[in-house]
């Protein structure tokens, strides 16, 4: 029988997530069959996918330490994914314990463990709405409940806006996102680069054109088109394990291996 | 030389540098650097502790690796480097390797650390065993959980569209299709003897509120009558539902009799009956309720919401009575009447309609002066049927104007054929004046501006002269003010080709004197009661022949023949010739019959 168009969505096991396979790329086993078998395909496609996965991950954490140290105390992590190792609202709540964090993702079941995760945690929640129409998610009752949006809001993007093809319009997404903030906000982005590795990035592309996660790798200015309003914090859009490196030798000598260029603007 | 009997004397910071640097990279661990230098420093002292302790207990390893898989460094990466950089660097970094082991006395610290390397090894392996099927439990219940929420909301919402698609959108009421559906469940399989009862409810006066102040103060009408049937609904437990528009119902389970469904209907009219007030108005609604009452064994639930709507058409129809009762018989008679009227069509194209004759009487003589056309069905189910059931029905679906023509064209080729029939010749003609042909003509047909056309082709057809037809009309298809067109040209049009025009069933309207004098008319038929004398209070006899004397002086003032219909006895003939009138008609001279006998009869005389 076809669904009916009323009906909402159903929870399809047999398709591998985004946020799965991503956890299988960072060693987690918040993870399925169907998950693993997509992701053993990327990697043997591109074996550094694992290492942009955790360059990715490595940058959520000092991006969030240096916002928690320039003050802000509300984020919104829009594609959060399967919510282990290390959390935003880990990492911000041990630095200052008042900080409030919303989750979203579109994946209902990264959206269910993140809620049992947060049990207990009043000041953190998991949504599950689409970053597609930024309005839904801003107008969500949870959004509204936990945070103020007349006070700056750290939103952090990571990993998601090369699952959004430009036909998509994701720069009118980011941007009417970027309008709803109150000066003061912050605007974190990672997304994959073809830079470094144009053939094979190309052959990702191509790999990944006909499955329900088409890939749109973005070039140094497309990226830095998304700080449209904001203003980059200094280093700019770099590679990730440029940007502010805890020590020396967290930097190898080919950070465009991480193929993940990431930002950091704020909102004047 | 360290003295390994000390152990907080040993300096680990050189190995710890390096097994940060040999696990870093490994996997991903949310600690600052500089908290996972300090992390590894912990474990880093708890295998130095170990190794030189008296008595050696290899197990520290094992829970050294507990805890560095719990701190998230657990990929295999992490447990192959640091085996590596333990064996390589643990004894040198920590300045124990210089110790002898062939030394008496000594423990032989390479042998300890292989043995805590293995312990380490099979601490690290249990528990990254055991994180992963911790972990892949939690992602199957969140999968789960995420399952059973998106069928929740799938039941809702399909919950919400049952709810729509059995709800009324503006008064949020049980729709016709709830009703309906509960209905068909109470006569489903019902308790024996169980009975129910359906009443319709319709709002009087809700078009003229609703056409006046608007649909919005329309919609205001149904959300207050609404209310106070779902006050009714709660308090009662019947189901009450919109059925559409104005409509509401209230299905009343199990009654005993019909006096249980009456009361349903004379609370609720009751209730309806408090006044609507919008905008300083006091809206004039008011509730008519049909109610069906019956057993609910063998009932179809069409059959049911047919006859509830029926009885509150009557009731509207009625236009005094709050409710009324579905009557079977009535509907029955209704039904009849609406199979006979779908079946005239057929009946016209099959030739089924027929004409009878009466005569008409010259009283001075007895010659026969005409004969009046009356029509006939022959109908397959019912026999010979007169025009009292069916005329009626044809003017209601306008079927009389094509009817009407072909009983016209009839009754003047036969009446035509009267004159040629061979056997009218043995006896002479009675009278100077062969007999003409009186046939009735209904208001439609008057209306139809084609009439005059028409039936002047149908004498052109026949071949019968003009002078030798009489067209019968009554007083209010020329006088009705609700009559279109122009009737009384058309009267004159039709005069004009000569034929006759007489005013059938004069004096029963509510006659206009006045516009007799003005009609193109040749001819009054008196109604019958003029000679029974019997409508309403018993007139006397001289007072009824005065009358009667008076009406026919009042016809021939005007130069009109004066026909008296309902002729039964002798002595009615009589006063009709004692009082001056020209023709008479009714049993005494002669009842309808069909063509083919009043054949045999058209030379009289008729006494």
């Amino acid at each position: 029988m076809d669904r009916p168009e009323w009906a909402p969505e159903g929870i399809d096991m047999e398709q591998f997530s985004a946020a799965r396979v991503y956890d299988y790329m960072l060693g987690g086993s918040h993870n399925f069959a169907v998950d693993r078998e997509a992701a053993r395909r990327g990697l043997a496609a591109m074996p550094d996918l694992a290492i942009q996965a955790q360059a990715n991950r490595a940058f959520l954490h000092r991006a969030v330490r240096y916002l928690v140290e320039a003050g802000v105390r509300q984020f919104l992590d829009i594609g959060s994914g399967i919510p282990t190792r290390g959390n935003v609202h880990e990492v911000a709540q041990r630095a200052a314990p008042e900080s409030r964090v919303l989750y979203v993702d579109i994946d209902p079941v990264a959206v269910a463990h993140s809620r049992q995760i947060l049990i207990g945690n009043e000041r953190a929640t998991a949504i599950q709405a689409d970053m597609r129409t930024p309005e839904a998610v801003l107008a969500h009752p949870d959004v509204r409940k936990l945070l103020n949006l007349d006070q700056p809001v750290a939103v952090l993007m990571l990993a998601l806006l090369h699952a959004i093809p430009d036909e998509a319009d994701p720069y009118g997404m980011v941007s009417r996102l970027g309008d709803a903030l109150a000066p003061g906000s912050y605007l974190v982005v990672a997304q994959a680069s073809h830079e470094s590795r144009p053939d094979v990035w190309a052959q990702m592309v191509e790999m990944a054109r006909h499955t329900p996660y088409p890939l749109s790798p973005r070039s140094r200015p497309e990226i830095e088109r998304f700080f449209t309003g904001f203003t980059l914090v200094e280093p700019g859009v770099v590679w990730a394990p440029l940007w502010h490196p805890e020590h020396p030798d967290d930097v190898d000598d080919d950070p465009g291996r991480s193929s993940n260029l990431v930002g950091v603007g704020r909102k004047m | 030389v360290t003295d390994p009997a000390h152990p907080a004397a040993l300096d680990v910071a050189p190995f710890v540098r390096a097994w940060t640097r040999a696990v870093n990279g490994t996997c991903h661990v949310p600690m600052t650097r500089a908290e996972k230098s300090e992390f590894l420093r912990g474990l880093a002292e708890r295998l130095a502790v170990a190794l030189v302790a008296e008595p050696f207990d290899a197990t520290a390893g094992y829970w050294v690796a507990t805890d560095l898989v719990a701190a998230d460094f657990d990929a295999p990466e992490a447990l192959g480097r640091t085996i590596a950089v333990v064996n390589d660097r643990f004894l040198t970094d920590l300045g124990l390797a210089e110790t002898d082991p062939h030394r008496s006395g000594q423990p032989n610290l390479r042998a300890r650390l292989t043995d805590l390397v293995q312990a380490f090894a099979t601490g690290f392996a249990r528990a990254r065993h055991d994180r992963t099927f911790d972990a892949q439990e939690e992602i199957r219940v969140a999968a789960l959980t995420a399952r059973f929420a998106a069928e929740r909301e799938l039941r809702a919402s399909e919950a919400r569209f049952r709810y729509a698609a059995t709800h009324d959108a503006l008064t949020q009421l049980p729709n016709r299709a709830l009703f309906t559906q509960r209905l068909d469940e109470l006569v489903a399989g019902p308790p024996p003897g169980a009975r129910f009862g359906v009443c319709f409810i319709g709002l009087d006066g809700f078009q003229a509120v609703k056409n006046s102040l608007g649909p919005y103060v329309g919609d205001n009408v149904l959300t207050v009558v609404a209310e106070r049937l779902r006050g009714f609904a709660a308090e009662s437990g019947h189901l009450v539902a919109r059925l559409g528009g104005d409509e509401f119902a209230v299905l009343v389970a199990e009654t005993t009799c019909l006096d249980d469904a009456v009361k349903v209907a004379d609370r609720v009219a009751a209730l309806l009956d408090e006044p609507i007030r919008r905008g300083g108005l006091e809206l004039p609604i008011s509730a008519r309720v049909g109610v069906v009452e019956q057993p609910a064994t063998g009932t179809d639930t069409v059959d049911v919401l047919r006859a509830a709507d029926m009885t509150l058409h009557w009731v509207k129809a009625d236009g005094k009575a709050r409710w009324m009762v579905f009557d079977p018989e009535r509907n029955a008679r209704e039904v009849a009447r609406y199979r006979l009227s779908a079946a005239m069509p057929t009946a016209l194209n099959r030739g089924e309609f027929t004409l009878a004759y009466q005569p008409l009487v010259n009283l001075g003589d007895g010659t026969l002066a005409g004969l009046e056309a009356l029509a006939r069905w022959r109908h397959p189910d019912h026999g010979l049927l007169g025009p009292e059931e069916f005329v009626g029905l044809a003017e209601d679906t306008g079927l009389i104007v094509p009817l009407g023509i072909s009983l016209l064209e009839e009754a003047c080729r036969q009446a035509a054929g009267w004159l040629a029939a061979p056997n009218s010749a043995p006896q002479p003609l009675p009278a100077a004046h062969p007999p003409y042909v009186s046939v009735n003509l209904a208001v439609r047909q008057l209306r139809n501006p084609g009439l005059v056309g028409e039936v002047a082709a149908v004498l052109d057809r026949t071949g019968l002269v003009p002078h030798r037809l009489q067209l019968e009309i009554t007083e209010s298809a020329v006088i009705d003010p609700a009559t279109d067109g122009d009737p009384v040209s058309t009267l004159q049009a039709l005069a004009d080709l000569g034929i006759r025009i007489a005013i059938d069933d004069f004096g029963t309207g509510y006659s206009n004197l006045g516009y007799l004098p003005t009609l193109p008319i040749h001819g009054i038929k008196l109604a019958r009661y003029f000679l029974a004398g019997t409508r309403g209070r018993a007139v006397a006899e001289p007072t009824a022949d005065a009358f009667l004397a008076n009406l026919v002086s009042l016809g021939h003032t005007l130069g009109l023949t004066v026909t008296a219909e309902g002729v039964e006895t002798a002595t009615h003939a009589r006063r009709l010739r004692a009082a001056g009138c020209d023709v008479g008609q009714g049993w005494y001279f002669g009842r309808p019959e069909l063509a083919d006998r009043i054949a045999n009869r058209v030379s009289g005389p008729w006494t």
